[in-house]
């Protein structure tokens, strides 16, 4: 069965064909299944393929090539490659604790109401800075990373409801105690120093 | 569109030109996974295609009625 791009694929393919019979043959839209397929054509097709196309770039934007494709991100995503189980980035990606595709956005999304908005709001704002204006030096976050993200996934564990963290759960949970800058768990993508370290190369 | 006028047929011709043009944009961002095929897809493919359905919806809602042409 045809994925949902091939069928858009098609739909564009359909809509353009008949925009160019349309064009080419104008006294077909006078009669009133002309006047359908006009408004099919120039109005139906046009905007369903709008929406779909938005739908299929911002689904894309979720991918780990996407956040990579920009020069400047090149050495946070060679720390994804770290081999050293401190870097916090680098064991998740390797060992698969999220998806490998996805491995940015699964990170640096927002799991709260509307977070998805507010990060794709950031993502058109990266994409205006890195073409009209000037990319910060170093790159750094928007605002200081927030443990909500660490536990959307790690909340409820096991492995993570040790002793250690539950003597401390109530400042995790109300993020007076950053998981990554509170001196825990703060080996992250270190990208000015990553040329220096052994990266590990996944088997063919 | 001869049964509507030479405006009509103008604005229809037009529109579909943006239409095409829009659609063909929005065909070849979507072979590229990179922030340029969003933006192409979104700023140039968005403005062709809502220009497009925008004139051809317009030029069908204030085309001249069969009564007034009379």
């Amino acid at each position: 069965m045809p994925g949902p791009l091939a069928i858009l694929f098609v739909l564009l393919g359909t809509t353009i064909v008949l925009l160019v019979v349309l064009l080419i043959r104008a006294p077909l839209a006078a009669t009133p299944a002309g006047k359908i397929l006009a408004f099919l054509a120039f109005c139906a097709f046009p905007v369903l393929c709008g929406f779909w196309g938005l739908n299929e770039h911002l689904e894309r934007s979720k991918q780990t090539a996407f956040c990579l494709s920009c020069h400047i991100m090149e050495p946070y995503g060679r720390s994804l490659y770290a081999n050293d189980a401190a870097y916090v980035p680098a064991a998740h990606f390797q060992n698969h604790r999220i998806p490998v595709d996805e491995a940015c956005y699964t990170c640096h999304t927002d799991y709260a109401m509307y977070g998805t908005i507010r990060v794709k709001l950031h993502g058109l704002r990266h994409i205006y800075v890195q073409y009209f204006g000037t990319p910060m030096q170093p790159i750094h976050l928007y605002d200081p990373y927030n443990n909500r993200e660490c536990l959307h996934c790690h909340g409820g564990a096991r492995s993570f409801e040790n002793d250690t963290h539950m003597a401390q759960m109530d400042q995790i949970k109300a993020n007076q105690l950053s998981c990554v800058s509170s001196g825990c768990h703060d080996v992250i993508h270190n990208a000015s120093s990553i040329d220096k370290v052994k990266l590990w190369r996944p088997q063919e | 569109m001869s049964t509507s006028g030479p405006k009509f047929s103008n604005s229809f011709r037009l529109a579909g030109v943006l239409l095409i043009a829009g659609l063909c944009i929005e065909t070849i961002s979507l072979f590229w996974v990179h922030p340029i095929a969003f933006l192409a897809f979104f700023v140039i493919g968005g403005v062709l295609l809502a220009a497009g359905v925008l004139l051809y919806l317009s030029s069908i809602i204030f085309q001249p009625s069969p009564s007034s042409r009379d």
